[in-house]
């Protein structure tokens, strides 16, 4: 039955015939939470006035929400999903439990500090190949609101959810709102990809966010099945609390292992790692093999604390190209290749936990394959985008590990580069931009064919990089907003004052429709180049703003070559906001897909 | 064997608990130190210092120590106690410079109380204590610019313990931002050659004048002017294009390097200064720049 409590370390054995149960279209009431028959019939009679009343709450909820969204989007304050959200619980704070519970196949939550976006969308995919309506919500709409808001577009005025039947929602959730979420939604699976060190203002420090799943876990329905990286410790570890099943999934490929290239604090490149020590004895841990950071093969040497054996494995990757990886999946019922059209090892461990989750679902092998292979990334995920001529490639780094990867992913064949990085210092990314010092950007030292740098933080970059090796003339530094001071400075140098004044002249030229046109047509790099040279001298930065870096990072990428933009979290909204009002992606709002 | 080489400066820095203290890119402060003397021919090894490792003062010439989680300070701060207090004493009254950030920084002080459970011991290197009053009362968090020497330090902050001075010295008077508590417009202390901050971002990528500052310390402290003269150096090599007749005792040990190029350096300064509306001061180190 339901009742398979995993040992506590490694859960293999029973697990396997956990997840290969057809579970899965098993209708919502049979869940063992809602027993009609516990229920006494004036119990019931109250209980449907009681209905009645909450599905008018919703139904008013459900409309003023949407009502405020419409407004907001006519408005133009912004996406509109948060906005529903905001109002529809205010009005209802139960309303995400309320509509969630019509859904015929339930939730699945994703969480983790990197990776969410990835692994729902894989997820996502898989679920849909396999006939079902599936429902996410924003990327980065990951808070309650979030969630409320992607289900309230699709509710009817009568409070009722659209189209419920066959549907499932797949979330993506904040790892600090996980404990709400999980309560409000009880989810048939919870995934968590990893544990990393994210925005230490915010989120405080990883031991924090770590105590509060615990606490979550242990609080979990025995129907929800958890999934966990076995290679995170952290992670892994919340297995051993929870009450329901678990199913872990890791990396078998030894090849994959660092610690003999190039381990942690020697010479050349450097790992970050979050969590070293166990989290039962303290003891540090020991590794026999470490893929990135902290994840891989672990042991406590003290109390014995153990990495383990994963159900979904990967027992080989090898990467074809740069964004094809080619990876041997076992699981309880399955052993095949499948091929993950991302770059990055992390994308391997969010294909992983996916199809971990299809696994638990009871889906059938062919959409998990279908699914993953022609899974199109989501923005700023490796997604692809054509300007003049040009591809640029957006990769979201917002962490020393996630970026760490990213830098891993595109340097580790020794090709050059064109590279745009972006680091901005707004509170969605994080306040404190200190962790740039533990990215190993001394690995695309020599390697960068172009480099601009630009954002909020554009001089902490450049500095790194400096510090990493790249002499300061190899960069174009733009930043977000004029350092007035040194233009005063040089402004009141004889021969400055002409540059001052273009200097301003240039800095108009962010405006939306010089730019735009600019790119559109095509332009020659080096006619531009020489024509902004005498400019450069006399000013101290080519320009100000995202939309000019972005400008001159494709000025100084080749026609036929590709583009990297590495941003952060706003950076990557904002050069979303500037492709699309260039017409290059599509909008996004949740509700029209 | 190599006569050269005996010429050549080297310095030795211990980074204390590298592995467990690193939460907020100590690694950049370490960098900085190490770059920085390099462009200058100044060897400088760094010798991490873990749990369990002993510190005999008389191998190092510099010493740092970061910050880190909080699970994680705990055993550092019995370590620190119990194996490497009375190396690390003998150093600091040896006049040995010491940049302590963070919570490197608490735990050279008296004692961190937390909100909860009991006190952590501190080795009493600064007279000063930390005290985190609860989860209710906010951290400092954000962007901190200090007035030192004339001249400012910026940083970034993120701590919830307050620090008090008790006899201690600070480092300097808070211009922008919470510094030591929030209250009483102190940043960080000083004792000796000792610095505690809790500036970090890193601290010294960001102010060239600091980290020289430390590492002229180390320089004068090591070799001594004389001895420093007398090395067969080529001139202007490391010292600041005097020749030794030239030299006299300064107060200022960074009078000692030769300058660098730290255009890019002031400007990411000078940025931070600008965003918190000090602009007088980003003209200020626009200029230091410049001279330089």
């Amino acid at each position: 039955m339901q009742q398979h409590r995993p040992s506590p370390v490694i859960s293999q054995g029973p697990n396997q015939s956990e997840s290969r149960g057809s579970r899965w279209l098993r209708p919502k009431k049979g869940r063992p939470e809602a027993k009609p028959g516990s229920v006494t019939g004036a119990a019931r009679a109250g209980q449907r006035s009681r209905r009645r009343r909450l599905s008018l709450r919703a139904a008013l909820a459900v409309i003023s929400g949407r009502a405020a969204g419409a407004l907001s989007r006519r408005l133009r304050l912004g996406g509109g999903t948060s906005i529903v959200g905001l109002v529809a619980q205010r009005l209802y704070p139960d309303i995400i439990r309320h509509l969630a519970a019509q859904l015929e196949h339930g939730s699945v939550l994703v969480t983790g500090t990197n990776g969410k976006t990835t692994t729902s969308g894989f997820l996502a995919a898989i679920l849909r190949d396999a006939g079902l309506r599936v429902w996410r919500n924003r990327e980065g709409a990951n808070l309650l609101r979030g969630v409320a808001g992607a289900l309230v577009v699709r509710a009817l005025p009568s409070g009722n959810l659209r189209r419920a039947g066959q549907a499932i929602s797949v979330f993506e959730i904040d790892e600090a709102v996980m404990p709400q979420a999980v309560r409000l939604l009880e989810p048939r699976a919870a995934v968590f990809i990893n544990l990393f060190r994210d925005q230490l203002d915010r989120y405080g420090e990883v031991e924090s966010v770590a105590a509060l799943w615990r606490q979550m876990v242990k609080g979990l329905p025995e129907t929800t099945t958890l999934v966990l990286n076995a290679d995170d410790p952290t992670t892994a570890s919340l297995g051993e609390l929870a009450r329901g099943p678990v199913l872990y999934f890791g990396l078998e490929d030894l090849t994959l292992d660092l610690s003999g290239q190039d381990g942690q604090g020697t010479a050349g490149t450097y790992q970050a790692v979050d969590s070293r020590s166990c989290v039962r004895c303290g003891s540090d841990y020991r590794y026999s093999a470490r893929f990135y950071s902290h994840m891989g093969h672990y042991q406590c040497p003290h109390c014995g604390l153990e990495r383990p054996a994963p159900t979904v494995r990967a027992l080989q990757v090898r990467q074809d190209t740069f964004d094809r990886l080619r990876v041997t999946v076992e699981t309880p019922t399955q052993l095949g290749e499948i091929v993950i059209p991302l770059p990055g090892l992390y994308n391997v461990y969010n294909a992983l936990a996916a199809i971990a989750v299809a696994q638990a679902l009871g889906i059938s092998w062919e959409p998990i394959v279908s699914g993953i292979e022609q899974f199109k990334p989501a923005f700023g995920r490796g997604e692809r985008v054509q300007v003049a001529g040009r591809t640029l490639r957006l990769l979201l780094a917002k962490n020393p590990t996630g970026l760490n990867e990213v830098l891993r992913t595109l340097f580790s064949e020794g090709t050059p580069r064109h590279m745009l990085f972006v680091l901005n210092d707004n509170i969605a990314d994080g306040r404190d931009v200190s962790w740039i010092w533990d990215v190993d950007f001394e690995r695309a030292q020599g390697l960068t064919a172009s480099l601009t740098v630009a954002g909020t933080r554009a001089f902490d970059l450049a500095l790194r990089l400096k510090y990493a090796g790249f002499a300061p003339e190899e960069m174009t530094i733009i930043p977000s907003t004029p350092l007035r001071a040194l233009e005063e400075l040089i402004g009141s140098q004889p021969r400055g004052r002409k540059g001052r004044g273009r200097g301003r002249a240039r800095h108009q030229q962010q405006q939306p429709d010089a730019v735009a046109a600019k790119t559109s047509t095509k332009v020659s790099p080096a006619a531009e180049e020489g024509a902004a040279s005498p400019q450069e001298r006399a000013t101290p930065f080519p320009g100000y703003g995202l939309a000019t870096a972005l400008e001159r990072a494709i000025e100084q990428t080749p026609v036929g070559e590709t583009l990297f933009i590495v941003p952060t979290y706003t950076g990557l909204l904002e050069l979303h906001r500037e492709l699309e009002r260039r017409g290059l992606t599509p909008h996004y709002w949740e509700g029209r897909d | 064997m190599h006569g050269r080489n005996e010429a050549r400066l080297t310095l030795t820095l211990g980074h204390l608990y590298p592995d467990q203290l690193n939460l907020y890119g100590d690694r950049g402060n370490i960098l900085t130190l190490k770059r920085r003397c390099e462009l200058r021919g100044i060897e400088l090894r760094v010798v991490g210092l873990g749990i369990g490792d002993a510190l005999a003062p008389d191998e190092y010439d510099l010493l740092f120590i970061g910050g880190g989680q909080d699970k994680e300070q705990a055993p550092v701060a019995q370590d620190l106690f119990e194996t490497k207090g009375i190396g690390l004493w003998a150093a600091i009254e040896d006049d040995m410079p010491v940049l302590a950030v963070c919570g490197g920084y608490q735990l050279l002080a008296h004692y961190y109380r937390p909100a909860e459970g009991p006190d952590m011991k501190g080795l009493g290197v600064f007279d000063a204590w930390t005290v985190h009053k609860g989860p209710r009362t906010p951290r400092c968090i954000g962007d901190v610019v200090i007035s030192w020497n004339g001249m400012t330090i910026v940083g970034f902050e993120n701590h919830g313990g307050r620090t008090y001075l008790g006899t201690a010295r600070p480092l300097g008077k808070v211009l922008k931002g919470h510094g030591n508590n929030a209250e009483d417009g102190t940043e960080g202390a000083v004792y000796r050659n000792a610095y505690g901050t809790y500036l970090h971002g890193s601290l010294l990528p960001k102010n060239p004048h600091f980290a020289d500052y430390l590492i002229g310390l180390a320089l004068q402290r090591k070799y001594g002017l004389r001895r420093l003269t007398s090395l067969s150096m080529p001139p202007g090599e490391i010292l600041n294009g005097s020749t030794p007749a030239q030299l006299t005792p300064v107060d200022d040990p960074t009078t000692l390097l030769r300058p660098l190029d730290d255009r890019l350096e002031w400007q990411a300064h000078a940025a931070i200064l600008e965003r918190l509306g000090l602009y007088e001061e980003a003209v200020a180190a626009l200029r230091r720049a410049e001279a330089a």
